[in-house]
């Protein structure tokens, strides 16, 4: 297995020029941490068919915290989970960096996304029986890689975990636990990290909390963040938000205010 | 009411794994109960009617009366005169000599003597006519000196032609006879593994040593005589020392003799089952309190929609009755194909038995209920009860959990519970069980109240435990490390789901480790009892059968390299009423070859008929010193005075009787050495005695030439094969066993399924999940399997107390051989996880982590 060439794909630490065109129609300009093209996720046959995502051409840029955004249904989740190779897709090609994954073995996809991918849930992000410091340690535990400890500690510290490293999930709260998975999304590294609606559950402090952690990684430490979510605040956090509609991509937003993206989804909506 | 049977059907049809899961153990423990019955009833069955069809036509018997066998398992022998006697009694129809010997053994083709696995080598003499068992299938009947027949499975399974010649080895050595015919016995020829071959009358009595000697006389009546009233005629006409049974009587006596030795065969089979049994109990239990875990939401679903607790609680048993009932139904069925799988098993080690009869009696049926019903019911009382307890707000408000159990309570039923096993085994094994229907139940009851008291106990240090037995997992190399770790903990996570899963394997692996250890502290304490006890060089005897020639002593005798050499015969006598065992040898040389330890009188000057040896507890017994009369009760010659000529010490190999080879001549009828022992002349080497007895060693090759050595070796191997058959059936309790862990983990899987799901997400592969189950699996097994071994060394300790110094006097612990099964049950845990492991790698990682 050759991880060096896997890690750090398409990682960017300069500066990318001001784009000229959708981010979705020029996915090969930009330096993308992620692209999809042609992508189509069907469920089911026949009668019962659903097109999940249909037809989605989107490139997530390094270095940027992109936001999904569209009503229930419209397959955010959906592009999440086949753009980090946790779901097969039926149509199309999906790419981490350089490396297509749309047809990757479990296992490799398995690795990449252990070396590559963050993730943060919406719940149930921690596992109970391992202490804070374990779960954050988790993915590099799983690889049997030793901890940058001056890395551990900057995100560790930042996030305000120092005092609770040894408490077990069902001893922190939701915003505490949240960060943890923040921290563990953050410690590897990763080329982008996934969050799937991170502040779905909390409290609207400690969701602010929670994005304003994901809006540093970015900005102090060059972190790829792409985040679904249904809530324009938390859109606002974005550099680019994405629109989705029935499955395909509507439109997009730059820099938004939280007002800009309300009034887009209204128009969705409609 | 109705509603709440259409609930229970409804909860199990949809969780059809969970309940295929709960419902094999049970099945398993019914199948081997109803197969135990199964297999003994049929071949009950089978062998009356083969009983009854050898001896159909037969009216009457006559043959030595006695009230006990002066040697096992044979008849006293009689004179043939009589015969004419018998046959010349008024209304006598047909009236045939015969003569059973098992000192004949054919030798096949190839040189070599049949052989069989246990079952005896037996010769009758030929007899044509309805009173005949033996039919000829090929060939002649033997008719004449140099001829004999051999029946048709032995024939076929070694090759014997007829028309051949064969080597026959006899009570005199080895001579060749011609095969004439080939035999069946009754319909079948189902022999059981026996090999049968016969003569005539003249040549069978030459080759057994027995001219002139009958066994029995068997008489049809003439058509117009009541065969009640020729039987008194007979009895009037034949001396006391001999009898006349009906041919109902005879048909009844040999079924009972078969009967019991299948009941015996049929109760070890069904120890064996019940053990099975107690073990699913534990897995059965077990699975219902992880499912009710499960459930809680459903259950206070239903309390908020208005169930009443006692509906709950009547929810779940009803549930357990139907999986109990289903159990039961499909055990019943499993039984009767493992009772013929069981059959096919013994047929393919040698061991033919006759195709059984298809036999369901109603015990068995009710049996079957009993137990599967019986054993799930039992084992879902506690978590019904417990269901029974979820508060209707659970349904709304997650994370209730049940109370970890009523702590002190749980441990004082279990101290209750240790001490009344622990005075159930004591007094099965120290004081009151005087027949071994109370010492078994004793025991197995003590037994059972030891487990369940350790497995009430363990959840207390189950946890730490886990822990401590899965710390080594921490250090696994790389990725390793972390998925160990999961292992460690999750073992550690739930302390009574790990108690009750290891429970299992405990039970299982504590009895083997007890037999093990009954079994090498018996191999220990022969050997060195052998070792400082036996003064002979060699021994010969026969592995299986009633004696050899007594012409073989003098001839070892004979030869320059031996300096001392005594036969020794087993009989019984009765001393007091009792039947006890004798042995007669050369009183002279008795110290020389054995050393019994004489504390008074002198053996040697009790040689001559009038004399008998007893140790030191059987002169206790009946209150007599040396120079004392004992009033001694012989099969042949009835009751005799003899008087006590030595007391000794030291009862192995010879037992608690002796009488001299001149005694023996007198009061029995047979004349059979069953051993002899020698001793070399001064400067002979092994090699030089060895050559000596060569020659022998041909001409008697279904004898055992051995050093003392060999013997012990011999001895000890048949130990270790008879440790192995308990074991292999113990090992049915550790398959089952088996099939709890794979269950918990299962269903422990099922209950993780989303945090599996998320360490999946974030890039735990396939490979690691597989072996984090496993690991897992593993320490609990491990956990069970010390545990096991545990209690089964203070089991085996107890045991050793338990037996006879003169058998075991020494407690051996085989630490090996106990580590090693300690190893086998914990990779067996392992890979018993394999199913479940696979699942859990093989999660949709989405669907994993929305469930809920
Ligand atoms: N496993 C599935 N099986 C069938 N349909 C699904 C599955 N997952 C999602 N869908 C359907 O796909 C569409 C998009 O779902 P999703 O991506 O979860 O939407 P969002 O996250 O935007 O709310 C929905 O109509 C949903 O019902
Ligand atoms: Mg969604």
């Amino acid at each position: 297995m050759n991880k060096p060439s896997m890690r750090k794909v398409g990682m960017v630490t300069t500066e990318t020029s001001e784009p000229s065109a959708l981010a979705t129609a020029a996915p090969d300009i930009q330096i993308m941490a992620a692209t999809a093209v042609g992508l189509r996720k069907i469920y089911g046959e026949g009668e019962t068919e659903v097109r999940a995502l249909d037809g989605v051409d989107v490139g997530f840029e390094a270095g940027k915290l992109t936001a999904i955004m569209g009503p229930s249904g419209s397959g955010k989740s959906t592009l999440l989970h086949c753009m980090a190779g946790l779901d097969d897709i039926t149509d199309g090609s999906v790419r981490a960096g350089d490396t297509l994954i749309s047809d990757m073995s479990d296992q490799d996809l398995t690795l990449l996304r252990r070396e590559t991918m963050g993730f943060i849930f919406q719940a149930f992000n921690l596992v109970p029986t391992l202490t804070a410091e374990e779960n954050i340690l988790l993915p590099l535990l799983l690889g049997g890689n030793r901890p940058d400890e001056e890395w551990e500690n900057t995100v560790v510290q930042s996030l305000g975990l120092g005092e609770r490293l040894h408490h077990r999930p069902d001893e922190l709260s939701g915003g505490q636990q949240q960060r943890v998975a923040v921290a563990r999304a953050l410690v590897t590294q990763p080329n982008v990290i996934f969050a799937d609606e991170p502040t779905g559950n909390l409290d609207s402090k400690s969701g602010n909390e929670v994005l304003g952690f994901l809006r540093r990684a970015v900005d102090d430490w060059q972190q790829t963040v792409v985040m679904v979510t249904h809530d324009p605040l938390a859109a606002s956090y974005a550099d680019l938000v994405i629109f989705l509609r029935d499955g395909q991509v509507v439109g997009e937003l730059r820099d938004p205010t939280a007002d800009q993206v309300h009034d887009r989804i209204r128009a969705l909506e409609a | 009411m109705r509603f709440q049977i259409l609930l229970t059907l409804r909860s199990l049809a949809a969780n059809k794994l969970r309940f295929l899961l709960t419902t094999f153990s049970v099945v398993l423990g019914v199948s081997f109960v109803v197969s135990s019955f199964v297999l003994t009833d049929g071949l009950l069955k089978t062998f009356d009617n083969i009983v009854e069809d050898a001896n159909a036509e037969v009216d009457a018997e006559v043959r030595a009366s006695s009230e006990f066998a002066e040697v096992e398992f044979t008849y006293r022998p009689f004179d043939e005169s009589l015969f004419e006697t018998v046959a010349a009694v008024d209304g006598v129809d047909e009236a045939v000599p015969g003569l059973t010997s098992a000192k004949i053994v054919p030798v096949k083709g190839d040189g070599d003597p049949v052989q069989t696995t246990g079952a005896p080598i037996l010769s009758f003499n030929w007899t044509s006519g309805s009173l005949s068992a033996l039919t000829l299938v090929e060939g002649e009947a033997p008719d004449g000196p140099g001829e004999f027949a051999i029946d048709e499975t032995t024939a076929d399974r070694d090759n014997f032609v007829v028309g051949q010649t064969y080597d026959i080895i006899a009570a005199g050595g080895r001579e060749a006879f011609t095969l004439v015919g080939i035999t069946r016995f009754g319909e079948e020829n189902a022999l059981a593994g026996a090999v049968l071959s016969s003569f005539t009358l003249e040549e069978l009595q030459r080759l057994d040593d027995s001219e002139g000697l009958l066994s029995f006389i068997d008489v049809s009546a003439a058509p117009d005589v009541d065969p009640t009233v020729l039987l008194d005629r007979l009895t009037a006409a034949i001396p006391s020392d001999l009898e006349a049974i009906s041919g109902d009587e005879l048909v009844e006596e040999a079924q009972d003799d078969f009967g019991e030795i299948i009941g015996i065969f049929g109760n070890i089979l069904l120890a064996f089952a019940i053990v099975a049994v107690f073990v699913s109990t534990f897995i059965i239990s077990n699975t219902f309190n992880i499912l009710l875990g499960q459930r809680v939401r459903q259950l206070a679903l239903l309390r908020a929609l208005g169930a009443s607790s006692r509906q709950i609680r009547f929810n779940t048993l009803l549930e357990s009755l139907i999986v109990g009932l289903v159990a039961s139904i499909v055990g019943l069925g499993g039984g009767v194909l493992l009772a013929y799988g069981l059959r096919a098993l013994m047929d393919s080690v040698g061991f033919s038995l006759p195709s059984i009869e298809l036999i369901i009696a109603p015990r068995t049926i009710i049996a079957a209920l009993v137990v599967g019903v019986g054993v799930t019911m039992l084992a879902s009382l506690s978590p019904a009860k417990r269901a029974a307890t979820v508060p209707p707000v659970a349904a709304m408000r997650g994370g209730f959990r049940f109370g970890s159990g009523e702590g002190t309570r749980r441990t004082i039923i279990a101290i209750i519970l240790s001490v009344l096993g622990v005075v159930s085994m004591g007094y099965g094994l120290f004081g009151g069980a005087d027949n071994t229907a109370l010492l078994m139940a004793t025991l197995g009851l003590g037994a059972v109240l030891v487990f369940v008291a350790v497995s009430m106990f363990s959840p207390l240090f189950s946890t730490p435990s886990a822990k401590f037995l899965g710390a080594p997992l921490e250090y696994l190399p790389g990725g390793a490390s972390i998925t160990g770790h999961m292992a460690r903990s999750n073992a550690a996570r739930n302390n009574k789901r790990t108690a009750s899963t290891a429970a299992g394997l405990m039970i299982g692996l504590s009895l083997i480790a007890m037999a093990t250890v009954v079994a090498t502290s018996l191999k220990d304490s022969f050997r060195a009892e052998l070792g400082s006890t036996l003064a002979g060089d060699y021994l010969i005897s026969e592995e299986t059968g009633p004696g050899f020639s007594n012409q073989l002593a003098a001839r070892v005798d004979a030869l320059p390299e031996f300096e001392t050499v005594s036969a020794v015969r087993y009989g019984t006598i009765r001393v007091d009423g009792d039947e006890k065992g004798v042995a007669a040898t050369d009183v002279t040389v008795l110290t020389e070859l054995l050393e019994v330890g004489v504390l008074a009188g002198d053996p040697v000057a009790s040689a001559g008929t009038d004399y008998v040896l007893l140790t030191q507890d059987a002169a206790d017994d009946h209150g007599v010193v040396v120079g004392d009369e004992l009033e001694v009760e012989f099969a042949a010659t009835g009751k005799q005075v003899l008087t006590v000529g030595a007391v000794y010490e030291n009862e192995f190999l010879i037992g608690h009787y002796i009488i001299d080879l001149s005694g023996w001549d007198a009061n029995f009828a047979a004349g059979n050495d069953n051993v002899i022992s020698a001793k070399t002349a001064p400067g002979v080497d092994a090699a030089a005695a060895e050559a000596a007895l060569a020659p022998l060693e041909e001409t008697f090759p279904q004898l055992v030439f051995e050093t003392r050595a060999e013997f012990s070796e011999r001895v000890e191997g048949q130990l270790d094969s008879l440790l192995v058959v308990i074991n292999v059936f113990l090992g049915l309790a550790i398959i089952i066993s088996l099939l709890g862990i794979a269950n918990t983990m299962a269903l422990s899987v099922l209950e993780r399924t989303q945090e599996i799901g998320l360490m999946r997400a974030i890039g735990m592969t396939r490979r690691q999940t597989r072996s984090m189950i496993r690991l897992e699996a593993g320490v609990v097994s491990l956990f069970g399997a010390l545990l096991g071994v545990l209690v089964g060394l203070v089991f085996g300790w107890v045991a050793v107390i338990a037996i006879p110094e003169s058998i075991i006097d020494r407690l051996s612990i085989p630490a090996g051989t106990l580590a090693v099964y300690v190893v086998i049950a914990t990779i067996a845990g392992l890979l018993a996880a394999s199913m479940p492991a696979r699942r859990a790698s093989k999660l949709n990682i989405l669907e994993a982590i929305a469930q809920l």
